[in-house]
């Protein structure tokens, strides 16, 4: 068991590493470096060279890679060239912006697209089934930043029931907190909310096809405690593992509506670090975001091998 | 084996919401409300109102941190002109005014120039500003690690004559010398803070750094032993990218001033909510032309390319009629600018017949490069490019990155035509410098042997009326030579509430938060 926990643990180690890296190659092969930028049409080429020396851009990616992971081993995750502050910093301070966002919007995507799913399943080829598809084709396709800025000219600004712009910490009250970034999540909700109706469906009426319902039949169970106690649980397991993987649809999602509706949250500080080549800032946030990844992917594994030891991760026989 | 799936799925979900709720448990009451000033008094009386003292504007960008000899970026000027202070300030008319020098003084050879300081100024810190503080900020301008050491280098003694007079002495004559003294990155900063004025800067002006919250908020307060305290005690720049954003939050009464482009001014226009302020700006747009590529280095090809292009139907198309036509590198709003418009105006049938005579009947191909983070320079761009095609010239539009624009269009000078904007200087020689063959900045490859001559010689001309002659002959070469087709010197637009007042824009890109007080009506 020690020895697959300490496998898994290098394996991840070797992700993040290859990750670091390309990240690192591919945005000093881009044109374009913060020396440039932050010279911006003032810059000549001997000014350029110079505030490159003084940023440590003169040396050799590897070697600049290479003083980032020393750093990084010590603690230090480095600095922003654009807003000088470090980068743990600003991480922390942008992730309860976005997981908020992304918390508010799952609350409003699940019941509504669980109600709406099991209700067009049981209801197949009639017309809530019609209405129920249709919405989801809508929702798919509508624009999100098109969305974005209807809700906000209409709900925020005609209607006042939204500010329209910016995030209130939680040390202004939950309620408050929650109240403004609900608008982005709506919006965020309605992009998500297509993909999950579909899965849920489709996984209901299999589920209602299923041995077991004609069994709760033939005992005689009413419909309802039928449906609800055994079709629904079958249904449910498939689109609660792809919820999950919505989480990082969401993330890119976020991009688009923070930078809309003016949320200090980790998408639009990703968008800004690659627009101003904030390498070091997005290196940073990179590893963080993945690390988090790797590290549930790990537990997951670890969990799922203690509660079923009939899973076997790379054929090796223990 | 589903089944854990499940239960992890659960798990995670639960995990995220416990991260939230972790940060929440100092509960407070629910205020729906983030602005403090929400209700407005509307009274018709014209006077200070002396209970509303804070104002909220937008800005796009955040700041390029805030240390002012550390960066070219206007988005840092426009803040840290009202943290620091400068020896003189410039007036909205651009002239030259008192600020922390109270009095100045340049010898008769033109070479050195000696400042009276005021007494009592203080620093943010509670500190006394001195003499010494003068030196060290302008040493720390000329470092080698300051962005601006070029434009200082020719300062070559710093001296402190008694803590309140300091003389600056010159290597040679440089005849705009003062203004050089007025510029935003030529702030006095105390040493003790030097180390970390990017994120927090510490100065003698009159609003003090009170908080930095990339991408969300930055808030000054007032300094109050300035020695012309400010009407406001609190001004919050609030980062929106989004334009339609800053408009919606005007509307609910979030912001009190956002900048706007032409299109979206119409919605204020005869409300009587909102004040539009409408400001010649010290910049002007143009395309440039790379005058090395083998066509483009044929006089009467550029003529032709002037010739082809409608200046006025492409600001009104592009910028909804807010600019004002040029024919030569230099803003309308400057003294030394003369209408040089009519050298060379809108005539296809000249320029289709300039281009054969130079030996293009058969057309021509060339590659344009525009700024994506630009988008009217976008539009513009398009624009010409279909005009050009009107005479022969063909033209491959590539739309690039704002990174890439600068490294591979304005370093290496890859391209043959481009769309751009330049902020204009208070000097006419920092304003033109880069036309020269020489010049680190000149990405038209541009060689002129008279306007090399030209920039020789007003660094030393003293006599004002000869070195206008000279700046106005300057302006007529380059718009009978057409290193660049200019556009236009834009207009900017700024809405506010209409209970602002005092906002003025100056021939420097800084704002001003100083002179800006709400009024009672």
């Amino acid at each position: 068991m020690l020895s697959f926990i300490v496998k898994r643990l290098i394996s991840g180690l070797t992700v993040l590493f290859f990750i670091s890296i390309i990240t690192f190659f591919v945005l000093r092969w881009m044109p374009g470096d913060p020396a440039t930028l932050s010279l911006g049409t003032e810059g000549t080429p001997e000014k350029i060279a110079e505030l490159q020396e003084v940023m440590g851009l003169n040396l050799p990616w590897y070697q600049q890679y290479y003083h980032w992971l020393q750093d990084l081993f010590s603690g230090d995750w480095g600095s922003s060239y654009v807003f000088g502050e470090d980068v743990m910093t600003l991480i922390i301070q942008r992730l309860p912006v976005t997981l908020l966002l992304a918390a508010v919007s799952m609350v409003i995507v699940i019941p509504f697209a669980f109600i709406i799913g099991i209700m067009s399943a049981l209801f197949k080829e009639r017309w809530v089934d019609y209405i129920a598809r249709s919405l989801m084709q809508l929702g798919d396709a509508i624009p999100q930043f098109w969305l974005a800025l209807i809700f906000l000219v209409f709900f925020a600004s005609k209607l006042g029931w939204f500010p329209v712009a910016g995030y209130v910490g939680f040390d202004n009250g939950i309620l408050a907190s929650i109240h403004s970034v609900l608008l982005p999540a709506i919006v965020l909700a309605i992009g998500q909310v297509g993909p999950l109706i579909r899965i849920i469906r489709s996984s209901m009426l299999s589920s209602l096809e299923q041995d077991y319902m004609l069994m709760t039949q033939v005992n005689g169970l009413p419909k309802t405690l039928a449906i609800v106690k055994y079709a629904l649980r079958g249904a449910s397991i498939a689109p609660l593992t792809i919820i999950g993987m919505q989480l990082a649809n969401m993330l890119a999602g976020a991009i688009l509506v923070e930078n809309i509706f003016a949320l200090p949250g980790i998408g639009r500080l990703l968008l800004m670090t690659v627009e101003q080549r904030d390498l070091i800032l997005l290196q940073g946030m990179l590893i963080f975001v993945t690390s988090a990844v790797v590290l549930v992917n790990i537990l997951t594994d670890i969990c799922y091998r203690l509660a079923n030891p009939m899973i076997r991760f790379g054929g090796n026989h223990e | 084996m589903k089944r854990f799936k499940f239960i992890f799925s659960v798990l995670l979900v639960s995990i995220i919401l416990v991260a939230c709720g972790s940060s929440t448990d100092e509960e407070g009451s629910a205020n729906e409300n983030s602005n403090l000033d929400s209700t407005e008094q509307k009274e018709e009386s014209n006077t200070v109102n002396i209970e509303k003292t804070e104002l909220n504007m937008a800005l796009s960008v955040d700041p390029d941190g805030l240390d002012p000899h550390r960066t070219t970026a206007a988005s840092t000027f426009q803040i840290t002109s009202n943290i620091f202070d400068t020896l003189v300030t410039v007036t909205p008319d651009g002239e030259i005014d008192e600020n922390l020098a109270e009095s100045w003084g340049i010898s008769d050879d033109g070479l050195s120039i000696t400042f009276e300081l005021r007494e009592g100024v203080v620093f943010h810190n509670g500190r006394e500003m001195t003499a010494d503080d003068v030196k060290y900020s302008f040493e720390r301008l000329k470092d080698e690690e300051s962005p601006r050491s070029g434009d200082y280098a020719n300062i070559a003694e710093i001296n402190v004559i008694d803590h309140k007079t300091i003389e600056f002495v010159t290597d040679s004559l440089n005849v705009e010398l003062l203004s050089n003294f007025a510029y935003p990155w030529a702030a006095i900063v105390p040493e003790e803070a030097a180390e970390d004025l990017r994120n927090h800067p510490i100065g003698t002006g009159p609003f003090k750094f009170e908080e930095w919250v990339p991408q969300q908020q930055l808030v000054l307060t007032k300094h109050t032993e300035h020695y012309d305290p400010a009407s406001l005690e609190t001004v919050n720049f609030k980062m929106m990218p989004d334009v339609t954003s800053q408009v919606s939050a005007l509307q609910a009464g979030e912001l009190d001033i956002i900048a706007v482009n032409g299109d979206l001014v119409g919605q204020f226009e005869g409300n009587p909510d909102y004040t539009i302020l409408e400001n010649r700006s010290n910049s002007i747009q143009l395309m440039a032309i790379n005058t090395e590529h083998e066509a483009l280095a044929d006089q009467r090809v550029r003529q032709a390319i002037n010739l082809a292009v409608d200046k006025q139907a492409l600001i009104d198309t592009v910028w909804w009629g807010y600019g004002e036509e040029i024919g030569s590198h230099y803003p309308t709003m400057l003294k030394e600018y003369i209408d040089t418009n009519s050298v060379l105006s809108y005539n296809t049938d000249q320029a289709k017949a300039l281009l054969e005579e130079a030996g293009y009947r058969d057309g021509l191909e060339l590659d344009m490069y525009l700024p994506a983070s630009y988008p009217a320079y976008v539009d513009a761009g398009q624009i010409i490019a279909n005009e050009l095609d009107a005479i022969g010239i063909k033209v491959n539009i590539e739309i690039v990155e704002w990174a890439t624009w600068l490294s591979d269009v304005y370093t290496d000078r890859q391209y043959d035509l481009t769309v751009v904007g330049h902020t204009g200087r208070l000097d006419p020689y920092d304003l033109l410098a880069r036309y020269h063959s020489e010049n680190g900045e000149n990405y038209f490859n541009y060689s002129h042997q008279r306007v090399d001559e030209i920039l020789t010689l007003v660094q030393e001309e003293q006599d004002d009326a000869k070195r206008l002659d000279l700046y106005q002959e300057l302006q007529q070469i380059l718009a009978e030579d057409v290193p660049a087709l200019y556009i236009q010197s834009p207009i900017t637009l700024t809405v506010t509430a209409s209970d602002v007042a005092g906002y003025t824009s100056y021939p420097i890109d800084i704002y001003q938060m100083k002179d800006v007080y709400f009024t009672n009506k």
